[in-house]
């Protein structure tokens, strides 16, 4: 699961209202894979985000590499930044772990790199 | 500067297809002669005008839609001959050798057939022959591989020798772990492609190995295909004597006729590019190329967000992310094996291009999830890109009455208000025609192309997201789920448009 896709991610367990960004715990294999890089896509992906929890998940991994809080203004001219962007967006891939609701609790494994979102019937 | 022995007519008996020893080294491009020739191209039905845009942008020509559906024919210069290795909208490719508008067929079978026989000998072989050569050379330098993509080695001309070298002998090794996922024909084929290839540089000429194939459509023709296959083939045979064979052959002459449209050619393509990324099937994995033709329909931009939430083997969005790479991906299934495929194919091109030497990483994810349910964020996917559930081979008709429209809703959910799109591709075009409808609120249709997919006759539908917000029609306010909104409130003060 790369980050941009986490970014995405969300719990939808019944009754959640708060189930956004999704916890990333015991990930116990993480790999980074190198992706090409393309600036525009970067700088038209940044407004997209949820910045805060990109960092914020970057952080749970151990990859943050000094993303700042907040971004900073003229971002667009800013390669360096950018890479490190690109890096945590694409690159950056848990293999083993899991997702957590964060209001319910819920967790959501991770495997081969890929999350299981479905639910029990119960939980729908 | 070599030049064929020829002057235009080619003698019988004489092998002209022969490589002989002179002109059959490897540095031998910038020798030759440049010809003009006409390709032909089959493409899937539907996808004509598509493949046309494709030509036109990558070869720079213009390219004709025949009235025979899924052909398109566009001229190309042999210095240009591997582009047309490029393409990802084609199945097959040929070279013309002849080609008639307003064939007219005698009235009887006799003498129809009699004619055609007649016909092999007259036909300007020479051009396409020397095409045909160059183009299985082209292939041998290249490492092209069956079912591969030639994409990412570097035209010979501005290769060092040694690279060359290196990547034929890197091509074996590759095929060879690739070889455990592809299926059986094709490792076979592979096999079968690499003894022709030795028997061809032998320096004693072997007998040219070839068949026929006849592909014919129309009500007024007194003769069938296998007929004309039959006697075509034999004047070919008796012509250049040749050998007949139906599985190993060298060249595959095809005779398509269309009404009074008659097409004679020599084929490029051993086998259909259409299983190109392929390596783990599904039950019912689409053709690359029409995974390429829906891509076009919705022409990505640079950072959109695109979903399969029901990919199978992941076919569409790994096209997709190799072929409009600027774009990000998210291949979705409730389906276990659905989703280990999609990553086990994922895997194999990776590995491909790593091998190839270039960043081997895709931009495309994997993620089992429940399509009526999905566990993304209101308003947060671009393209939503998809061959539903046929009813026929995954499915059922009856599920599919209460399956599409809760997709529509849901995907209308996650889909951008205003700017979003959503590319469909279905055979229960009575159904989604329907749920469509029933989701005016929310989606409005393009545009639709007919197309055919494994005999069935099926439809991609183009919609357009109406900039309705979510929770506000009167579709979903009263279907609605009360599903997770991680950006706020639903029932805000926004208008309905």
């Amino acid at each position: 699961m790369k980050l941009l896709t986490h970014n995405m991610l969300t719990s939808h367990v019944k009754g959640v209202t708060k189930g956004y960004p999704l916890l990333i715990k015991q990930a116990t294999e993480v790999k980074v894979n190198e992706v090409d890089f393309n600036p525009q896509f970067v700088t038209r992906m940044i407004p997209k985000l949820e910045w805060s929890a990109l960092v914020h998940a970057a952080e749970e991994l151990g990859q943050r590499q000094d993303l700042p809080d907040e971004l900073v203004p003229e971002y667009e001219n800013n390669e360096e930044f950018l890479k490190k962007v690109h890096r945590v967006l694409l690159e950056v891939e848990v293999i083993e772990g899991c997702l957590r609701c964060p209001e319910s609790g819920r967790e959501f494994p991770i495997s081969r790199g890929i999350p299981n979102m479905l639910l029990n019937e119960d939980e729908v | 500067m070599s030049s064929q022995d020829e002057d235009g007519t080619v003698e019988p008996g004489h092998n002209t297809a022969e490589p002989s020893t002179s002109s059959s080294n490897e540095n031998d491009e910038t020798t030759e002669d440049i010809i003009t020739v006409t390709i032909g191209a089959t493409v899937p039905t539907g996808f004509e005008h598509t493949a046309a845009e494709e030509v036109n942008e990558k070869i720079g020509v213009d390219a004709r839609i025949s009235k025979d559906r899924g052909r398109i024919y566009f001229p190309i210069t042999t210095d240009k001959l591997f582009q047309v290795h490029l393409l990802r909208s084609v199945d097959n490719l040929f070279v013309v050798v002849e080609e008639y508008d307003h064939y007219q067929f005698k009235e009887s079978k006799e003498e129809t057939l009699m004619e055609m026989q007649q016909l092999a000998s007259k036909l300007p072989w020479t051009k396409a022959l020397e095409v045909w050569k160059r183009n299985g050379t082209l292939k041998k330098k290249k490492g092209y591989r069956k079912g591969g993509n030639g994409i990412k080695v570097k035209p010979n001309s501005e290769a060092t020798d040694a690279a060359v070298a290196d990547t034929e002998q890197q091509e074996l090794p590759q095929a060879a772990s690739a070889a455990e996922c592809l299926t059986k024909a094709e490792n076979t084929a592979d096999m079968e492609t690499s003894t022709q290839e030795l028997e061809e540089t032998a320096p004693e000429a072997k007998p040219i190995k070839f068949r026929v194939t006849c592909n014919r459509a129309g009500d007024k023709h007194s003769f069938s295909s296998n007929e004309a296959a039959r006697d075509f083939g034999g004047a070919v045979q008796e012509f250049f004597q040749w050998k007949a064979d139906m599985t190993k052959f060298d060249i595959e002459v095809l005779l398509n006729i269309h009404n009074e449209e008659m097409v004679i050619g020599i084929a490029l393509t051993e086998e259909s590019l259409h299983r190109r990324n392929i390596s783990h099937f599904g039950p019912t994995t689409l053709r690359s190329t029409l995974c390429y033709g829906m891509l076009r329909l919705c022409k990505p931009q640079a950072s959109d967000i695109i979903l399969d939430p029901m990919c199978g083997t992941g076919a569409i969005p790994l096209e997709g992310a190799i072929e409009f790479n600027s774009s990000f991906y998210v291949a979705g299934d409730n389906n276990d094996m659905a989703v280990n495929r999609t990553v086990n194919n994922i895997c194999h091109i990776q590995k491909r291009r790593a091998i190839k030497g270039s960043a081997s990483g895709l931009p495309i994810d994997t993620v089992r999830w429940d399509l009526c349910n999905l566990p993304i964020r209101t308003g947060s996917v671009d393209i939503i890109i998809t061959d539903m559930p046929f009813g026929k081979r995954m499915g059922s008709r009856k599920k599919n009455w209460d399956l599409y429209p809760s997709c529509l809703r849901e995907m209308a959910r996650v889909c951008t208000p205003g700017s979003g799109k959503a590319v469909l591709l279905t055979q229960d075009k009575k159904c989604l025609a329907k749920a469509i409808s029933r989701m005016g609120g929310l989606w409005r249709k393009l545009h639709t192309v007919w197309v055919n997919v494994g005999g069935l006759h099926a439809g991609v539908y183009l919609l357009k997201r109406t900039g309705a917000v979510f929770g506000q029609t009167p579709e979903d306010v009263y279907e609605s789920r009360g599903t997770v909104n991680a950006e706020g409130d639903e029932k805000g003060d926004k208008e309905l448009s």
